[in-house]
């Protein structure tokens, strides 16, 4: 295995959904020795969320599977003294420790930065509740969605005759984003004066400074940016148009008038593009509607990928609406080995999205699957605290170490739990 | 200067619009020294986008550029010369970071490929964000924002069903191609400073794009369906009250229960036909119905405090405007103002995440060219004839 970046460097990893788990794999995927814990009394409730109604449902969770991989797993019951002690253990042999709970969490286990920073002076502690350590809303709960819906981001979102519009998911991954940033600014300055510190991170302030240029906008001339769909403030065209096919798209974006030239150059230069009122930026910006219905005439007579080709060809930006399917057999991202097969036990093999960034001397790449629960906890309490059969067997039967979920009942068949999750949010392929 | 936590780390910054400005927004902020190099007379061309104080335009004042280029020193340099170029390369020595984000061809035809860098500082981290990475069949097609979204798979399932997908209003893409650029190049730093050796990144923006939902690919290949784009429904909410709009996510039984007492139906809690929260999605425009109208006459934020009383993961969705008057935001002071000598004292974001020891700092964003007698004649000790002469040149 050839050299990665924080090699070396060790995460005790309390966080659970997706935020923290986001940035502490992405610290894994550089290279750091992540020891994520949950708890057979308390999933990662991840596990439920993404997982399947079925009796080991909680391994099936794709959302859990595709933010956790790299990371070794073990369960301890930090309700349990004992498990606090161990806990306090693999505080004392780590670098960094990761937390995404509600803050009054850690609190109450008595596992805050100063209590911590006495068992190792140099450590670093990520804490990255959705409100911030501080403030009046610190100990509201917020999920993913809560943090996009406070962001301002959602009300200046949507089609221009509906009301606010979100992913419902970006939040959770960005702010888990700028978590391992986070991180990497303190290990950078611990790198320089052996100091460690304690990370404050509001996920709801990191968001909004991806509201930069909205926020400027009513800062600067008190307007808010209207929902505008797929529109561009300043340029036009800009939007989805329909292709040839069932629910098949093309994204054009026309930024300057050049581009303007060379997109009516390549839809065979019809008449209405050289109607005044398609004349200027300003002229179509003013008639988008009917530019947008022309417009489709000439895609919904092609393919999406036909109509890439013949704007990109000619150097107009535009580009597929690819799903989900699509994405794993796109000629550029297989050249670009993005996708990577794994297998992992219980699931099987399949393709994961693999590091967005190729490091030349560093390549990134998954070398474990997501942890199966508990499924690291021995090598992790005998390898690195040294513990003895006996104790690793008393702790699981004390239940603090576990493999088997308590209160999981669920009973379904794999078939019939995929069918009706297809039911609900899907469609073939 | 106080200490900030990457004082010491020296970047020049080759970068234009969002993506590798905030990048480098981000190290400055936090204390690295950067040094943006813009294209004289005209600069990034972030300065020519709007928003402009008073719509009038001016490459100083757009609220744009002003935020992504906090704490930035600027200088002008014509890469499209020789001379230009053999300066670059004196500017390189001594750096830790550049960060550039041309179209893949671009440094190359420079001269100014990685390998020749390296030759010249052997421990250079270099990072190159661009829309589809440096190599592939898509490297040298144009994009913006939303040809990204639709690249990524992420545009496919926003939006509801029976109109085009939608996207966000805010150029995420650029962002959170800027965070893995910030990312990468803190990593490369690291693993340089632990005794290893410099080395090029290449960040591909539709790739970090894709990351934001990367369960959906394995949802596919382990159940043999592709998520329908199906809008905001229950258990999701973006629901209108009387002064905005409250927002939700209840994905579990407790959350429900919680709800039905929030909305003052405790009864709701027995009915047979909301027992499960598949049950309760196949049924939910008939609760979306319920809840609208309580919702009716109440105020965001009473509503808010209600919920959250019941630990309820709901909350207000402000907007803009409703941003700044937000408690929490004032009490942790939030939005910060920055007076800026062109664009006036303005309120800007601020940090996006606080160090126990060392503090975000976000000075204001340089004019064009502001810091080139610095730079040049102090950090390169050029003589103030040969600086005279390149300015005449068009040089700098």
């Amino acid at each position: 295995m050839s050299a990665l970046p924080l090699q070396g460097v060790r995460i005790v990893d309390t966080c659970i959904y997706w935020a923290g788990p986001m940035a502490t794999m992405l610290l894994a995927d550089l290279g750091a020795e992540v020891i994520k814990i949950e708890s057979i009394q308390r999933l990662d409730h991840l596990r439920l969320l993404g997982g399947w109604p079925t009796p080991d449902g909680y391994e099936w969770s794709a959302a859990f599977n595709g933010a956790n991989r790299n990371k070794y797993g073990i369960t301890l019951n930090l309700n349990h003294p004992r498990g606090r002690e161990i806990f306090k253990s693999l505080v004392k042999i780590g670098d960094i420790v990761t937390e995404n709970f509600s803050p009054r969490v850690m609190e109450n286990w008595g596992l805050t930065y100063d209590a911590l920073k006495k068992i190792n002076p140099r450590l670093i502690m990520l804490s990255m509740p959705g409100f911030g350590g501080t403030g009046p809303w610190r100990n509201y709960v917020t999920f993913g969605p809560n943090v996009e819906m406070v962001s301002g981001m959602p009300t200046i979102s949507g089609y221009p005759d509906g009301g606010p519009m979100m992913t419902g998911y970006i939040a959770d991954p960005a702010a888990g984003l700028m978590g391992a940033v986070a991180v990497m600014v303190a290990l950078q300055h611990r790198h320089r004066t052996g100091e460690g510190q304690l990370i404050d991170m509001s996920q709801m302030e990191a968001i909004t400074t991806f509201m930069g240029g909205p926020i400027m906008e009513y800062v600067m001339n008190g307007r808010m940016q209207p929902r505008k769909g797929n529109r561009h403030s300043s340029s036009a065209p800009h939007g989805v148009y329909r292709c040839k096919g069932d629910d098949q798209w093309v994204t054009i974006t026309v930024s300057s008038e050049q581009e303007w030239a060379r997109f009516c150059d390549a839809v065979g230069n019809p008449p209405w593009t050289k109607e005044p009122r398609f004349r200027d930026n300003a002229s179509r910006l003013q008639n988008h509607d009917d530019l947008d219905r022309l417009i489709t005439e000439w895609t919904s007579q092609r393919e999406k990928h036909e109509a890439m080709q013949a704007l990109q060809g000619v150097g107009v930006a535009a580009g597929p609406v690819l799903t989900y399917a699509e994405i794993l057999s796109d000629p550029h991202i297989e050249e670009r080995g993005f996708f990577e097969t794994i297998t992992r036990p219980v699931t099987g093999t399949h393709p994961y999205p693999g590091f967005p960034a190729k490091l030349s001397e560093t390549p990134v790449t998954i070398r474990r699957p997501a942890p199966t629960l508990g499924q690291d906890s021995e090598y992790v309490l005998t390898k690195l605290l040294g513990m003895t059969e006996e104790e690793i067997k008393q702790l699981a039967d004390e239940e603090i170490i576990g493999t088997e979920p308590q209160g999981w009942a669920y009973s379904m068949e794999a078939d019939e739990a995929i069918s009706k999750l297809k039911d609900l949010h899907g469609k073939d392929a | 200067m106080p200490d900030q936590a990457l004082s010491g780390g020296r970047v020049l910054d080759l970068t234009h619009h969002v993506a590798g400005p905030y990048c480098t927004k981000i190290l400055a902020d936090y204390g690295a020294d950067v040094v943006k190099v813009e294209r004289p007379g005209v600069g990034d061309p972030a300065r020519s986008m709007g928003p402009f104080p008073g719509d009038n335009p001016d490459i100083e004042s757009s609220g744009l550029f002003l935020y992504l280029n906090t704490s930035k020193k600027s200088i002008t340099l014509n890469l499209k010369s020789d001379a230009g170029v053999e300066i670059l390369k004196e500017l390189l020595k001594g750096v830790d970071i550049v960060v550039e984000n041309f179209s893949p061809r671009v440094m190359p035809g420079l001269g100014l490929d990685y390998e020749t860098l390296k030759k010249i500082n052997p421990g250079l981290v270099m990072v190159s964000i661009s829309n589809f990475g440096q190599t592939g069949p898509y490297r040298d097609y144009r994009a913006t924002d939303l040809n990204i979204w639709g690249f990524s798979g992420i545009l496919y399932e926003c939006g509801e069903p029976d109109r085009e997908p939608l996207k966000m209003g805010s150029n995420v893409s650029e962002y959170v191609a800027g965070l893995y650029g910030a990312l990468t190049a803190l990593s490369a730093l690291y693993y340089r400073d632990e005794g290893g050796i410099g080395q090029h990144i290449d960040v591909s923006i539709g790739e970090t794009l894709h990351t934001m939902q990367p369960s959906m690919t394995l949802v596919f290949s382990m159940a043999g369906f592709v998520r329908q784009r199906a809008g905001i429904h229950f258990p999701w909410g973006i629901l209108p009250c009387d002064d905005g709009y409250i927002g939700f996510f209840l994905p579990t039984q407790t959350h429900w229960e919680s709800l039905c007492v929030l909305l003052e139906m405790p009864e709701l809690i027995d009915k047979p036909e909301y027992e499960t929260p598949m049950m309760r999605e196949e049924r939910r425009d008939e609760i979306t119905a319920i809840i609208v109208s309580w919702l009716k006459g109440k105020r965001m934020e009473d509503i808010f405090h209600a919920a959250q009383e019941l630990r309820l993961p709901l909350t207000m969705v402000p907007n803009t405007e409703q941003l700044f008057d937000m408690p929490q935001h004032k009490a942790r002071g939030y939005f910060v103002d920055i007076d800026h000598p062109v664009g006036g004292k303005l309120t800007y974001p601020g940090a996006p995440f606080r160090l126990g020891e060392t503090a975000w700092q976000a000075g204001r964003a340089p004019l064009l060219g502001e810091h080139n007698g610095e730079i040049y004649c102090g950090r390169l000790g050029y003589s103030r004839e040969r600086f005279a002469k390149l300015s005449e040149d068009g040089i700098i």
